[in-house]
């Protein structure tokens, strides 16, 4: 493979796992909005900004963190066929297919721009009572959605890297069996 | 081009997609996509960025990350040891009692958790090996387990129902409590089960014998304290929800601290365990969460297309059935599907088209949630292509053949079936609660 090739997957990959880890711990975050949440309606008066911030931080957590499920291998492919094939013949159908994968985030973040510049021009607020701006999480959301265009096509590198009979990455996207669960030994390095 | 033959072609396209082992979200994203620019032009192109959006202001939807959370937590940490070595020994001394204690471990298990994969693991990881130990016989433990397991999902918290309760809107408070009596009768029906087969052959199940009961009173008592913790983390989420002080995300965030302080409170939090439970969360949220968002995509341009309204004239007018008989027909079809589907994929795929159809044949919603519920449990582990099957494949001991796996579920099956026609005949079994605790 072209050594452009190369460095592009290495940084890809490596930013994105550097995002998912750091996102990772978003669930605390979750998890501490929702508490505060609970707290100040029993003890003070009720919060109104926990909703949607607890919301917001739901949004980025699963799109900044998407990049990094992919590569931890966790999304559920239907392994009816799949699950019997060679490695070569996955990686060849893989090459193929994840070209669907990459028009469908293309489409996504094209309907993201727009819909963010729109709520740029027009200083779009949230219809609650907080009335947040809604441009700072549709860019977080653009972000993420972009983010996990590049590491689409760095998974289309890897399967022609593996139809070519090399390894490119850390490869840790196939499971044996394909299924669910994350690879267990996803952390290696 | 007609509207049916449209969604026909969607759906085709779809299944073809989903074939090919692409992962899922992308199948069904992209066929949402290309279909909504080739029937609206750039007007479509939107369409996924709003199903993001769509997504993003469904509040209940933050409970799947933190029940999902505190399903690692718990079968992570393995605080769940106690609770076995509690039905251990109290149950140990009848035939068939580990068999059942197992699923008496389930059903707590399942009161602290959302999901059927994180039972499957904890019955996997600690009931399974002392079962075969004590000499059980291998078909009975993996199906008690199998069967177990799935209790996870009907028994509240149940992550599926959230996700039906998202798609059908109806309120998940009622979902879950419509839930809990079927849950409880399933795993009855279990015990009643596994204690008839094995009273009639001691060998499968047999009881433990004398020098291994030798435990005195005072330690089988202290052994009960082990209880305590899933009633405890149960009461901490439900008490504050049920009292209305919280709503059912804040409690879900409250349920997940409770389960993590157990851990660490028990000292079973280390480095290690953390990392794979905050790692596997984001994996597995992240999972569900694309899923959900191509899905509600390819729902949209499916109501676009008044599809569900074609298809609802297709079967009452031209194929002249009557309610029930659609109704059947759609159970039968999810069992097919979950054949080779994953319950969400499943849901978030048909759901669109069933829900209005179920409304339209003026069924409760509610009660149709406790039915699919049941049915794609029973679809998850019919071979040959059952998920649950696979899963226990990865997990079980290699004495334990597919073969072994395949059949040890029958007569499960069976009991689940049962349970099926029993609450479909039945609509008060799951609806009584909901109706008196809610008034409806």
């Amino acid at each position: 493979m072209p050594s452009a090739v190369k460095t592009y997957v290495r940084l890809v990959d490596r930013m994105n796992r550097l995002i998912g880890r750091a996102v990772m711990y978003g669930i605390f975050l979750m998890m501490a909005i929702l508490l505060w949440s609970s707290i100040s309606k029993t003890f003070f008066l009720p919060s109104l900004w926990t909703l949607e911030m607890a919301q917001f931080a739901m949004v980025a957590y699963y799109l900044l963190g998407g990049p990094y499920s992919i590569q931890l291998g966790s999304n559920v492919r239907m392994d009816l066929l799949y699950g019997n094939w060679t490695p070569r013949r996955k990686a060849w159908f893989d090459a193929v297919t994840v070209l669907f994968l990459i028009f469908y985030l293309g489409v996504l973040l094209y309907g993201g721009l727009s819909s963010t510049s729109y709520s740029l021009e027009y200083g779009e607020r949230s219809a609650t009572a907080w009335r947040p701006y809604m441009w700072p999480i549709k860019i977080i959301m653009c972000i993420g959605i972009f983010l996990m265009l590049l590491q689409a096509v760095a998974e289309f590198f890897k399967d022609i890297a593996r139809i070519r009979g090399t390894e490119l990455g850390r490869g840790l996207d196939i499971g044996p069996t394909g299924e669910a669960r994350p690879a267990a030994d996803g952390d290696r390095s | 081009m007609s509207y049916e033959m449209i969604a026909i072609l969607m759906f085709s396209t779809m299944m073809l997609m989903l074939l090919t082992g692409q992962r899922v979200f992308g199948a069904i994203g992209f066929v949402a996509v290309i279909s909504a620019l080739l029937l609206w032009g750039t007007g479509g192109s939107e369409i996924g960025f709003s199903a993001a959006i769509k997504l993003m202001k469904w509040y209940p939807l933050l409970t799947l990350p933190m029940f999902i959370f505190m399903g690692y937590v718990l079968s992570e940490s393995r605080i769940a040891d106690d609770l076995y070595k509690m039905f251990h020994v109290w149950m140990g001394p009848v035939r068939g009692g580990l068999a059942i204690g197992t699923i008496g471990l389930m059903v707590l298990i399942s009161a602290m958790n959302g999901l059927s994969v994180a039972g499957m693991a904890i019955g996997a990881t600690i009931a399974l090996p002392e079962l075969l130990k004590r000499g059980y016989d291998k078909r009975m433990v993996t199906g008690v387990i199998q069967a177990g397991s799935s209790l996870g999902i009907l028994v509240p918290p149940s992550v599926v129902l959230v996700l039906y309760a998202m798609i059908a809107r109806q309120p998940v408070g009622q979902l879950w409590l419509a839930g809990v009596l079927p849950g409880l009768m399933m795993a009855a029906m279990f015990i009643l089960y596994i204690a008839i087969r094995c009273r009639l052959q001691p060998e499968l199940g047999p009881a433990l014998p004398a020098e291994d009961r030798d435990i005195s009173t005072a330690e089988k008592l202290r052994l009960l304290r082990a209880g305590l913790l899933p009633l405890g983390i149960f009461a901490v989420m439900m008490v504050p929800f049920v009292n209305g002080w919280t709503s059912l995300v804040e409690s879900s965030a409250v349920g997940a601290l409770a389960a993590f302080l157990a851990a660490v409170l028990k000292g079973r939090m280390t480095k290690e365990v953390f990392e794979t439970s905050v790692r596997n969360t984001l994996g597995i949220s992240c999972m569900f969460m694309w899923i959900i968002m191509a899905a509600l995509a390819f729902g949209a341009v499916f109501d676009g297309l008044g599809a569900v309204r074609a298809i609802e004239n297709l079967f009452t007018e031209q194929l002249g059935l009557s309610p029930w008989m659609i109704l059947i027909l759609m159970q039968l079809s999810f069992i097919l599907m979950g054949t080779f589907l994953d319950d969400t994929a499943m849901l978030v795929i048909v759901a669109p088209l069933y829900v209005p159809l179920v409304r339209a044949l003026e069924f409760d919603l509610i009660w149709y949630g406790v039915l699919y519920t049941i049915t794609t449990q029973i679809a998850y582990m019919t071979p040959p292509f059952g998920y649950n099957l696979f899963l226990m494949r990865a997990m079980a001991p290699p004495e334990i053949s597919l073969g072994d796996i395949y059949r040890s579920i029958i007569p499960f099956v069976g009991v689940m079936i049962l349970a099926l026609a029993l609450v479909m005949t039945f609509p008060e079994i799951a609806l009584w609660l909901p109706n008196t605790v809610y008034g409806r």
